[in-house]
C-alpha cells in the first residue's frame, strides 16, 4: 500500500509537469533540449546557492524567524534570477518563438526544481508505513512552484528578451517581477515569523501563483500587441 | 582549493536532506517490556512469540462485534486500570487464538517513576489496580501464551492512539488493510535460549576478635538476603520489597557491625558472614548451591543464621518463620532476643512455626514438573518455601523475618510489577534494620536483657536513612533476574564493592541455575505504532489524481492551441477510418 501511495505522490508532483510539455505546443516544436539545458542551468545555480548559504549563513538553533539572516537568504535567492537570466539569454537555443522559449526554460526549471526538492523526502517518506498528508501537499506545493516559474520566465523574457515594452508597464513588469522572486523568502516568513501551519502555506502558495500567473499573461498579451 | 569547501557543502546539504527524511517519518514509538519466556522441567510457559506486525484493536471491539470476532491478525490494547478479570481468565484459559497482547500500565508503576504523592482515593485506586496486576501477572506466568505480550506504559501518544482505536471499533469494523487504522510492529529477532544462566552468591566475612591463646574456633551468625527477582515482565521486575528491602538491610546492617568491628576493643567474639544470595525464586537454589560448597567444619559453627525477605511495608508487624519447633532452646534465645527489642521499637514480632514439607498441597504444581523431571532424568529437589529452610535441611538454625505472614507460593511474591518504589516505605526498612542490628549486638555482646540502646539515634552508630534511600533507589531501578546478569554486570560489581568496603574478605561464587529452569532472551523492545491509510483512500487519490491531470490537460490544450484541437484530439481516429472507407 505505501508503494502505492509513493506512486501517487510521484504523480501529483511530476505529472503536471509531463502533461504541461505534452498538452501545450512545445511538444510539437520538439523543444525538449531546451527544457533539459534549463534544468542543467538549475542545478548548477543550486550548487552556487549551496555554497553561498554554507559559508555566509549561520546555523541557528531554534526556528524563530530571524530577520538578517532571512535577507541574506533573499539575498543568496537573486542567484536564482541570474540563473533564470543565463539560461533564458545565453544559452543558444533552436530557433523558437519567445512565448515557447519561455515556457519550455520555466518547465525545465521547475521539473529540476521538483527533482532536487522534492524527489527525495518522497522516497524516503512515502513508501513508509506511517501515514501524513505531508506528501500530497508537497505535491500541490510543486504545482504551485510550476506555475510560480513559469511566470517568472515569463517575467524574465519580458524583461531581458523582449526590447521594446510600453513605458507604463515596465514599473508593474519589474515590481511582480521583484515579488515572483522573493516567494520563497516570504513562504519561509509565514512558516516561522507567523507559524503557519502546512496546509496554509501551500494554499497561499497555490493562490499567490495562480495570481501572479494570470498577472504576467496579461501583461504578456499587453507587451506583444504593439509588436503584433 | 575550491574542492573542499564543495565537499563540505555537499556533505551539509546530504545531511540535511537525511535529516529531512528523518523528520518526515514520524512514527510514534514507545518502550515496551515482553512478558517473561520460560520453560519449566521441558514445559514452556509464558509468552512463546517476540516480533509483532498487526493492526490494533481494543476491547470495544469484542464487545460490539460478539463472540464470533476473529482476532488472530488484531492486538489487543488493554489498560490495566480498565481490565476486566473474567475476560482475560478466559481469554488465557481457554487458550483463544490472538495476534498479540499490549497491557498497558499507569505510570506510577513504572521504575523510573517517582510518586508525587496523592490524596487518600488516589492510594486507594493504586492498590486496587495493583491487586488486579498481581492476579493478572499469576495468570500470564503460569499459562502457555502463543503470541506475543508486552507490557507497556501509558502515556499521551498512546493514550490517543487508544482512543482512536476506541472509536472506530464502536462501529464494529476490524481495522484491516482496507479500512485502516493502527498498525502496531515490534521488530524483534526470534528469542534464543539465555546460554548459562548463572547464580551469583556473594559473601563478605567479618571476623570476630579471638582471645589471645584460644584456639576455638569463634562461633558465626550469618544474615542472608537474596537479591534476584522474577515477575511477569524480567525487564520490569524491580522488586523493592521482594527483595530489595531486604538487600538494603543487609548492607546497612554490615555498615553498622563494620564501624564496631573496626575497634579491636569493640569487637565482638562471633564472626559475622553476610551472604547476598541468587535464585530466591528458583527454591532458593543459590543459598542452596552454596550449602553445599561451604567448609563442612565453617558450616558447623554457624550459631544461627538470619534471612532477610519482605521488610518494608508500612505495618507494623513482622514475623520469624521457623522450622525448628518453638519450644527449642536456641529458637527461643533468638526470638526473645528479637520480641524485647522490637517492644521497644513499637513493632510487634510474631512466631512462626513450619516444618519442611515436600508434600505441601500448595506446591502441587510443581510436584507435577518434578515427576516431568524424574522422567528426563532430573534429581528431584526438595521444595523449601523459605530460605532459612535451606539452612535446616543442613541442620543450621536458621529464621527468616518478613512481613509476611504465610509463605509464598512458587514464583509468587518475588519481586514482580506491583513491587516497585512507590509502594514501600523506607521508615520501615529502617525500623527492621534497627531490631535486626540490635537484637544481634545484644546477642554478641552479651548484653540481653539490659536496656542498652546500641544503635541509638544521633549517635555514631545509629541508622543513616539516607544510605538506605540511596541503595533502594539504585535497586528499585535495576532489574534483577538472575538468567540475565553475568559476573560482570554493574548490579554484581556495585554489591560486591559495597561489601568490599563493609567487610574484610568477599567471596562471589558463581554457580549454574538448576536444570529443571530455562530462560529466553529478548526482555524488551521498541514499538512502532503507525498511523496507516487503507487501500480504498488511495485508489479515491488516485481517481482524483487522474481526474486533476485529465482536466488540466484539456484546460492546457484549450488554452494553447484552442478547443477545435482537444476535440479533433479524440475524433482522429474515426476520421481515419472515414479515409479509408
Amino acid at each position: 500500500m505505501t508503494m502505492f501511495h509513493f506512486l501517487n505522490c510521484a504523480i501529483l508532483t511530476f505529472g503536471p509537469h509531463a502533461v504541461y510539455y505534452s498538452a501545450t505546443p512545445l511538444s510539437e516544436y520538439d523543444t525538449l533540449g531546451t527544457s533539459i539545458k534549463a534544468a542543467v542551468v538549475y542545478l548548477v545555480t543550486a550548487l552556487v546557492k549551496l555554497v553561498c548559504l554554507a559559508t555566509f549563513l549561520k546555523v541557528s538553533e531554534s526556528d524563530s524567524f530571524d530577520p538578517y539572516q532571512e535577507l541574506l537568504k533573499a539575498l543568496i535567492g537573486f542567484v536564482d534570477v541570474a540563473g533564470l537570466y543565463f539560461a533564458l539569454t545565453q544559452l543558444t537555443h533552436r530557433n523558437i518563438s519567445q512565448n515557447h522559449k519561455f515556457q519550455a526554460v520555466g518547465l525545465g526549471w521547475a521539473f529540476a526544481d521538483s527533482v532536487l526538492h522534492r524527489l527525495a523526502p518522497l522516497w524516503v517518506g512515502a513508501r513508509g508505513l506511517e501515514f501524513t498528508w505531508d506528501f500530497v501537499l508537497q505535491g500541490l506545493e510543486a504545482n504551485a512552484n510550476l506555475v510560480l516559474c513559469l511566470s517568472l520566465a515569463a517575467l524574465g523574457s519580458l524583461i531581458w528578451l523582449r526590447k521594446n515594452k510600453p513605458k507604463t508597464l515596465i514599473p508593474i513588469i519589474y515590481a511582480c517581477a521583484g515579488i515572483v522572486a522573493t516567494m520563497p523568502s516570504i513562504t519561509s516568513y509565514l512558516k516561522r515569523g507567523l507559524g503557519w501551519h502546512f496546509p496554509k502555506v501551500v494554499g497561499f502558495e497555490l493562490f499567490t501563483s495562480l495570481v501572479m500567473a494570470f498577472i504576467s499573461w496579461q501583461l504578456f498579451t499587453a507587451c506583444q500587441r504593439p509588436s503584433n | 582549493m575550491f574542492v573542499e569547501p564543495v565537499y563540505s557543502s555537499l556533505i551539509t546539504l546530504l545531511i540535511i536532506v537525511v535529516a529531512c527524511a528523518e523528520l518526515c517519518d514520524a512514527v510514534t514509538v514507545v518502550d515496551v517490556y515482553r512478558l517473561v519466556q520460560y520453560d519449566l522441567g521441558g514445559v514452556p510457559l509464558g509468552s512463546r512469540l517476540a516480533a509483532l506486525n498487526h493492526h490494533a484493536g481494543s476491547s470495544l471491539y469484542l464487545s460490539s462485534a460478539g463472540a464470533a470476532a476473529d482476532l488472530s491478525r488484531t492486538v489487543l490494547i488493554l489498560p490495566v486500570r480498565e481490565l476486566n478479570l473474567t475476560f482475560i481468565r478466559d481469554y488465557i484459559g481457554q487458550r483463544k487464538p490472538l495476534g498479540g497482547l499490549l497491557l498497558l500500565l499507569p505510570p506510577v508503576f513504572s521504575p523510573q517513576h517517582s510518586d508525587s504523592g496523592g490524596g487518600a482515593d488516589q492510594d486507594s485506586a493504586k492498590d486496587l489496580v495493583k491487586e488486579v496486576l498481581i492476579e493478572v501477572e499469576r495468570l500470564l506466568i503460569h499459562a502457555n501464551i502463543p503470541y506475543p505480550v508486552y507490557f507497556g506504559f501509558e502515556d499521551e501518544a498512546v493514550h490517543a492512539m487508544l482512543g482512536d482505536v476506541k472509536k472506530n471499533d464502536i462501529t464494529g469494523q476490524p481495522a484491516t488493510a482496507t479500512t485502516g487504522g493502527y498498525k502496531l510492529v515490534v521488530a524483534a529477532p526470534e528469542p534464543r535460549k539465555v546460554a548459562s544462566p548463572a547464580i551469583i552468591n556473594i559473601q563478605g566475612w567479618l571476623p570476630g576478635l579471638k582471645a589471645d591463646g584460644d584456639s576455638n574456633q569463634l562461633p558465626t551468625i550469618a544474615i542472608v538476603a537474596s537479591y534476584d527477582t522474577f515477575g511477569a515482565a524480567p525487564a520490569l521486575s524491580v522488586g523493592s520489597d521482594s527483595n530489595g528491602s531486604g538487600v538494603v538491610a543487609l548492607l546497612e546492617i554490615a555498615r553498622l557491625f563494620s564501624i564496631l568491628y573496626s575497634n579491636p576493643k569493640t569487637r565482638g567474639r562471633y564472626n559475622l558472614l553476610f551472604v547476598l544470595t541468587s535464585g530466591g525464586p528458583y527454591n532458593y537454589n543459590g543459598t542452596h548451591k552454596w550449602l553445599r560448597s561451604m567448609d563442612q567444619r565453617l558450616r558447623e559453627t554457624i550459631d544461627y543464621a538470619i534471612c532477610l525477605n519482605s521488610i518494608g511495608s508500612s505495618s507494623n508487624e513482622l514475623w520469624l518463620h521457623v522450622s525448628k519447633p518453638p519450644e527449642n532452646a536456641y529458637i527461643k534465645q533468638i526470638f526473645e532476643g528479637f520480641s524485647t527489642v522490637s517492644e521497644e521499637l513499637g513493632l510487634k514480632v510474631g512466631l512462626k512455626h513450619k516444618k519442611i514439607n515436600i508434600s505441601n498441597p500448595r506446591e502441587s504444581q510443581m510436584l507435577s514438573f518434578i515427576c516431568l523431571a524424574l522422567r528426563t532424568g532430573y534429581v528431584p529437589i526438595c521444595m523449601v518455601s523459605w530460605e532459612h529452610e535451606q539452612f535446616s535441611r543442613l541442620r543450621v538454625t536458621a529464621a527468616t523475618l518478613s512481613e509476611l505472614s504465610v509463605a509464598p507460593d512458587f514464583l509468587e511474591s518475588t519481586g514482580g510489577l506491583s513491587d516497585n518504589r512507590n509502594f514501600i516505605n523506607e521508615a520501615s526498612i529502617s525500623r527492621s534494620v534497627k531490631l535486626v542490628a540490635e537484637s544481634l549486638a545484644r546477642h554478641i555482646y552479651g548484653q540481653q536483657g539490659k536496656s542498652i540502646d546500641i544503635f541509638a539515634d544521633h549517635s555514631s552508630l545509629s541508622i543513616n536513612p539516607s544510605y538506605i534511600r540511596s541503595w533502594l533507589e539504585f535497586l528499585s531501578t535495576t532489574p534483577r533476574v538472575a538468567p540475565f546478569l553475568s559476573k560482570n554486570d554493574p548490579l554484581i560489581v556495585a554489591l560486591k564493592k559495597e561489601l568490599a568496603d563493609h567487610t574484610v574478605e568477599v567471596n562471589v561464587q558463581q554457580e549454574l541455575l538448576d536444570g529443571m529452569f530455562t530462560f529466553y532472551d529478548s526482555t524488551s523492545g521498541r514499538l512502532h505504532i503507525y498511523q496507516v491509510a487503507s487501500v480504498t483512500f488511495d485508489l479515491i487519490l488516485l481517481l482524483v489524481l487522474a481526474s486533476y491531470l485529465i482536466v488540466l490537460f484539456s484546460f492546457l490544450v484549450i488554452l494553447t492551441r484552442g478547443l477545435d484541437d482537444l476535440i479533433s484530439l479524440f475524433r482522429r481516429p474515426s476520421s481515419r477510418k472515414v479515409k479509408t472507407a
